[in-house]
């Protein structure tokens, strides 16, 4: 009897196995609560905050929030895993959203509509930034919101003022030549000077932290701030392909022969085809390029918290932040922002309660705390909360510094001739994007040496053949 | 109690009028069931899907229109074929030295093995940090020779190369002590009877050492080219694929499309690309050691 038992036992632990694989835990207790994933903030403030937004909608909404952070990088592969696999989180905020996330999968009908938050924040938004979630959805033929935008980020130089000083030229920021030429050669000129003035210092420092790589999603913003400079444009305003278009051809050809002489010149690091975005941050924080462009207030959000600089004499007094150059014909510049957006995937159980708490940190108060606490990294979607003085005035130093970082992001913003990026008129510049088409233009100008018009001509066919696939 | 045949073994069990759910057979089945469970769950099915995703034509024209991945068919062949062969025949050569027997050598050994027992990422970030064209060591010593410096990352051959080394670097010993032990199974009476014929150094590894490793050492390059067929985390930790996307290999490549670009069956088609010839490894593999 014995042994027919323990011959029986056998069929309880394939039983229970099975039944493991059959009836997934992890499955029933998931909607139980609302799922978010929230991008890593690049401070600890901003996780703080958010933390504590999600208390607060805990207890007012009687829920449970499983809140995750996770880095920019690792989160967008998690995200994509997740819409593909259909295992989602209820809310996802990743600062790749925008144009990784949002255009491909609106577009494959993978996110939830959300023009109905979008409907209830309307009056409070920036019209510019909106359109950015504005995308096509591929089933229903129609565009809508799959994303709600939060917060923006565009173009700025940021440079040492010390080292020009060093260098023997002005470092006031608004006696820096504004004029095409004028401009790029003045950070030359520093580089030429600071190496004469001490070879053994300054031997290895380059003028210009341009990062013209694959690797690097700066380097789109480079390029298509360069193309803006020359008029030239890649889409028209229905999402059709123009780039090869005489003049926009044209434009894109000298774009590409200019940023290849740049790097040729001598003035740029070598290893700029090879930087990942962070490179040109390190460059700059370790003094070994005078400056860099830079689409964000990383550069100097991290100084702020620098502490080995107690003081923040780097942020108030050796550095300086100011805008791109005017353009060649000498028209003041164009600026392109990418506005970070929060999706949520159409899988998720609980899109009622997702909506909730996103309208419920974006209510004004709770998100400006959150977004203040990136020390002006992030430029906020909304008009009453830029309405704030802090945009306009920053930070004082503790000697009563001004702040020369926030109010000239701020300018660009609301002053200067603005536009989203493009991906929101046609998924397929997202994967133009991807691809880093014109990050692969440039190596081939100055790394095989190809001639500009030979690069943009492959470029251009390659953006072509990509549309062709979005049928 | 059941009754032992002579040779001591239990008798099989009568099968006529007895249920099928107490065959042997099939209590054997059960109790292997959780581990077939788990290799049908985490190996059969993924690969079955995983051939369905990649089952799509318009995949493959997609993956083939792309540039970089046409390059990329090329350097993963460079990979394979020049860093596993130089790899190898260092590792063989290398092995005659470790196999003297002086204690020195012993410490020499250990030490030999540290590249390969330390971890990968380490290892490549400091590869990469002497790499660097502003501040690496590489350069640093060129320029204190009055040399130029090279953009060692910057530029696709060395950048290539520079993953080729590392992958030599790293993977060397473990080779190598494969190599050792191949050669301690080598009788030495051979060697003897080598000596008395007037056989020296290289007549030795011609007709005594080389032809009785050579089954060995088409094992391990076989083995070795499996391995680094998929290897993704020397070249993308090296370079990530730059520059401009020149020095992707399948693996790393794949890795973009399914990650960076969300397209799982653009990634799945480029390893499916590569299928035919780790199955043709294998296979030839497996006549070898005739499993």
């Amino acid at each position: 009897m014995w042994r027919r038992l323990a011959r029986r036992a056998l069929w309880v632990p394939l039983a229970l196995f099975l039944a493991t694989l059959v009836f997934p835990a992890g499955a029933a207790l998931a909607a139980d609560k609302l799922v978010v994933w929230w991008n890593k903030g690049y401070y600890p403030e901003e996780d703080a905050a958010m933390q504590k937004i999600v208390k607060e909608f805990e207890a007012q909404h009687k829920v449970e929030v499983d809140l995750s952070f996770t880095a920019q990088e690792d989160l967008l592969k998690k995200i994509t895993a997740a819409l593909i696999a259909r295992r989602v989180p209820d809310v996802a905020f990743c600062f790749f959203n925008d144009w990784q996330v949002v255009p491909k999968f609106g577009w494959d009908d993978k996110l939830a509509d959300t023009s109905d938050v979008i409907a209830k924040l309307k009056p409070r938004y920036n019209a510019k930034m909106l359109e950015v979630a504005y995308v096509m959805n591929n089933k229903t033929k129609k565009r809508a919101y799959y994303g709600v935008p939060i917060e923006a980020q565009t173009m700025h130089i940021h440079y040492w003022r010390d080292l020009l000083k060093e260098a023997g030229l002005e470092d006031d920021p608004a006696k820096i030549p504004m004029k095409w030429d004028d401009y790029w050669s003045y950070w030359k000129k520093a580089q030429d000077a600071l190496r004469r003035k001490d070879p053994a210092k300054y031997g290895k420092l380059y003028g210009i932290g341009m990062t013209e790589s694959t690797r690097a999603s700066d380097t789109l913003y480079n390029f298509e701030m360069a193309l803006l400079s020359f008029n030239g444009e890649l889409l028209d305003k229905d999402g059709k392909v123009v780039a090869s278009q005489p003049k926009n051809r044209e434009a894109i050809i000298k774009t590409l022969t200019w940023f290849g002489d740049l790097f040729t010149s001598g003035y740029v690091p070598p290893d700029a085809t090879n930087w990942t975005d962070g490179d040109n941050n390190a460059g700059f924080h370790s003094r070994s390029i005078v400056m860099t462009p830079n689409p964000s207030q990383s550069i100097p959000a991290a100084q702020f918290f620098n502490k080995d600089d107690p003081q923040r004499d780097n942020y108030f007094n050796k550095m300086a932040t100011i805008e791109w150059p005017n353009g060649p014909d000498g028209k003041k510049p164009r600026y392109l922002s990418a506005v970070k957006t929060i999706i949520i995937p159409k899988d998720s159980k609980s899109q009622k309660l997702a909506k909730d708490f996103i309208l419920f940190v974006l209510e004004p108060p709770r998100f400006l705390e959150y977004i203040k606490a990136a020390n002006g990294r992030w430029f906020p979607a909304f008009k009453d909360l830029y309405a704030d003085p802090f945009w306009r005035t920053g930070h004082r130093g503790p000697r009563g510094e001004k702040d020369n970082h926030v109010p000239v992001a701020t300018t660009i913003f609301l002053e200067r001739d603005n536009k989203v990026f493009e991906h929101y008129k046609h998924p397929a510049i997202s994967q133009v994007y991807d691809e880093n088409i014109w990050g692969k233009a440039m190596a081939r100008i100055a790394v095989e040496k190809w001639p500009a018009d030979k690069a943009a001509d492959e470029a251009i066919e390659r953006m072509k053949a990509i549309f062709a696939q979005y049928k | 109690m059941a009754r032992l045949t002579r040779a001591g073994v239990l008798p099989a069990p009568a099968r006529a009028g007895r249920s099928v759910f107490r065959s042997r057979t099939l209590q054997g089945f059960l109790f292997t069931a959780p581990l077939l469970g788990i290799f049908a769950a985490f190996v059969i099915y993924p690969i079955l899907l995983g051939l369905y995703y990649a089952s799509d034509p318009d995949s493959y024209r997609a993956i083939f229109s792309d540039p970089v991945f046409r390059a990329t068919l090329a350097n993963t062949l460079w990979y394979v074929v020049v860093a596993v062969n130089v790899k190898l025949f260092l590792a063989l050569l290398l092995s005659g030295m470790l196999d003297y027997p002086y204690p020195w050598i012993r410490l020499l050994s250990a030490l030999f093995l540290i590249p390969w027992a330390v971890p990968a990422l380490p290892g490549i970030l400091s590869f990469r940090w002497m790499l660097n064209s502003q501040w690496g060591i590489f350069n640093h010593l060129l320029t204190k020779f009055g040399l130029a410096s090279v953009p060692w990352l910057a530029q696709p051959d060395t950048a290539l190369g520079a993953i080729m080394v590392f992958h030599i670097w790293k993977y060397l010993p473990f080779w190598t002590i494969i190599f050792v032990a191949g050669r301690r199974a080598i009788p030495g009476e051979l060697y003897e009877a080598a000596a008395i014929d007037g056989a020296g150094v290289v007549k030795n590894f011609l007709y005594v050492t080389f032809p009785l490793l050579r089954n060995l050492y088409l094992i391990c390059t076989l083995l070795s080219m499996v391995f680094t067929l998929g290897d993704f985390t020397v070249p993308w930790l090296m370079t990530g694929g730059a520059p401009g996307d020149s020095t992707h290999v399948l693996a790393t490549l794949a890795y973009r499309y399914t990650f960076h670009m969300g397209r799982l069956e653009w990634g799945l088609a480029t390893f499916t690309v590569a299928l035919p010839v780790t199955l043709l490894f294998i296979f030839l593999l497996m006549r070898w050691v005739k499993i």
